[in-house]
Formats: C-alpha cells, structure tokens, sequence
C-alpha cells in the first residue's frame, strides 16, 4: 500500500518518459492495487466508439467512389536510379530559376530608381469558385481595415 | 477477397479493390478518426482523405510491415492535421474578432444523425493519449504497435495509455461520487 504510493509520488514528480515508462513495468503494470485504478478495456469500449457502431463500408464508399475514381492509379515500383537523376535535375533547375529571379529581384528594387509607391496593390481579391470535398464550399473572406493581407477560410457547406 | 488481393488490384487501380478496400477498413478508420476528432463530419473527411492518400501511396506501403498499422498511422496524421486546422481558425477568428456563421465544435453534430459519438470525458484527453486509448481498447493493440502508429517509442506509447486509462478512471470516478453525494 505504502509503496504504491511512494510510486505514485515518483510518477508524479519526475515526469521523464523512460522513467515513467520503467515505474508502470516493474509496478503498476503488475500490482493489483494500481490496475484498479486504471480504466479497464471493458470500460474504455463503454465511452469510445466502435467500428462496428459507425454505419457500414457501403455508405463510406459512396462518399469516396467520386473522387476515387479521379485518381490515376499509384505506379509500380520503378527502378529509383532514373527516377533519382530526374529529381536532381528537377530540384537544380528550380534551385537556378529560384536564384536568378533573387538576383533579378535585388537589381530591381536594390537601384537608385526603385520607388516602392510605384507598385499598385491588385485592386480587388475574388475567387471565383471554391470545392471542398468535391462539393461546392461556403467561402469566409476577411481583410482587417488598413492593411493589404486577406485572409479566406473555406469549409464544406454543411 | 483477402488483403493481398485487394492491394494488389488497388494497386492496379481497379475500382472493385477500391471499393472492398473501403468496406473493409472503412468503419475501422472512421472509428479512430472519431474517437480522436469527436466530430462526425470532420472523421468523415478524415476518413475520405485517408483512403485516398492510400490509394495515392499505396506503392510506398511495405509489406513487412502490418497493413492495417500503416492504414491507421495515415487515419492518426490526417485527425492531427483537421485538429490542427480547426485550432488554426479558432485562433483566426478570436484574433480578427468575429464568429464565423459556421464553426464546428467537438459534439456538434445534426440531431437526427444517429451515430454515436464518443464520451466526453475523452476530450480530457490530448489527441494521442485518445488515440493510445482507441487503439488498445477497439483493436487490442500493444504499447509497441501503438508506438507504431503515434511514430513514437513503446515506452512513450505505453506512457501515454496509461495516463489516459488513470485521468479517465479519476473522472468516472469523481462523477460516480458526485452523482452519489446528489
């Protein structure tokens, strides 16, 4: 009884993982006093839900035929050597295309010439048609007043 | 059609095996997502998103390795990712001051839906104590086949169920009292 408790304290006060994980081995995993204090498997199916408790597949799949039936089908394992050289020359065309435009950038705005107020905003931000899910979404857009940042927020319409 | 047959026509990108695929693991998937979410129609997203990613990788899944693990470690990162996603906006909307027309909370969901949901006690849980818990109790999973799913070590694992069996016994404990004393 006594040293269930001194093992409590421990557990308490030292909040470790590895040291944790070796309390609940060597004691709470094996004393009978501290598995009933501990949520039974009985008692956690009480309060979780089950899969058998969620309707059937059949429904499931209607919900997902739609946009599975987009999907190319996943490849087949390939050889990765020509795959490997075609991610290299992919990320080093980019890695140049990203540099130049930085130097293209510096030269613009970095010049005697450059005037900032020269850069008109877009004047208007629309969207034209949002999906979520494969179905039409209800669209939220919010600009706070004096500032050039909209924020859009997107979400199934219920 | 076994699990070998059905990955392999997936694989094949045959709509029969997508569809057993579905069947089969469906209801298994959308409990996790439930359990974890405690929204129905966010676990439906979830539940869609999973399957198909599955479809999208299934080329990467490896087959030492226990499909329904894999299936279940994708349904966890996708949960994490919508709770994520609904933290983010709840911030939003606190910091732009306004409430959104639509804003789904854990519970909420269409009255004459009549799918169960999981107990509330479970929201005093974190995300993987929840999905510790589903796990062991739902599937019978160990504290290394947990570790699996969370991407974490057995000795995390097993700390995470255990305090998620202790904090849910405490509650049932203290509504037992209190429902006792009046």
């Amino acid at each position: 009884m006594d040293f269930c408790k001194t093992v409590e304290r421990l557990y308490a006060a030292l909040p470790l993982r590895p040291f944790r994980d070796w309390l609940i081995r060597i004691h709470m995993d094996r004393c009978p006093r501290c598995q009933e204090r501990l949520l039974s498997r009985e008692e956690a199916r009480s309060l979780l839900v089950r899969p058998g408790q969620t309707g059937d597949g059949a429904a499931l799949w209607r919900r997902i035929s739609e946009e599975a039936g987009r999907l190319v089908p996943a490849p087949k394992a390939k050889g990765s050597g020509g795959r490997l050289a075609w991610q290299w020359a992919a990320a080093s065309a980019m890695a140049a295309v990203i540099a130049l435009t930085g130097f293209w950038l510096l030269r613009q705005t970095g010049g005697p010439g450059f005037d900032a107020r020269a850069i008109t905003p877009a004047d208007r931000f629309e969207i034209a048609y949002v999906k979520v899910g494969g179905a039409p979404a209800q669209t939220f857009v919010y600009q706070p007043q004096g500032t050039d940042t909209v924020f859009v927020w997107a979400q199934k319409t219920p | 059609m076994d699990e070998r047959e059905i990955i392999e026509g997936c694989l094949g990108g045959k709509a029969a095996s997508n569809r057993a695929m579905v069947e089969t693991y469906g209801t298994l998937v959308l409990s996790v997502a439930l359990n974890v979410i405690g929204n129905r129609q966010d676990a439906e997203d979830v539940c869609q998103e999973t399957f198909l990613q599955v479809f999208r990788r299934l080329d990467r899944y490896d087959r030492e390795r226990s499909f329904k693990t894999w299936l279940l470690t994708i349904a966890y990162r996708r949960s994490l990712d919508m709770l994520r996603k609904k933290r983010r906006f709840a911030e939003f909307s606190v910091r732009a001051r306004f409430e959104p027309a639509v804003l789904g909370r854990p519970g909420d969901i269409d009255p004459a839906d009549p799918a169960p949901l999981p107990s509330k006690l479970l929201e005093a849980l974190s995300p993987r104590e929840r999905t510790a818990l589903c796990l062991w109790a739902n599937e019978g999973y160990t504290a290394k086949d947990i570790s699996e799913v969370l991407a974490c070590s057995a000795s995390t694992a097993r700390v995470y169920l255990f305090n998620a069996r202790r904090k849910i016994k405490a509650l049932l404990e203290n509504d037992h009292g209190l429902l006792q004393n009046g």
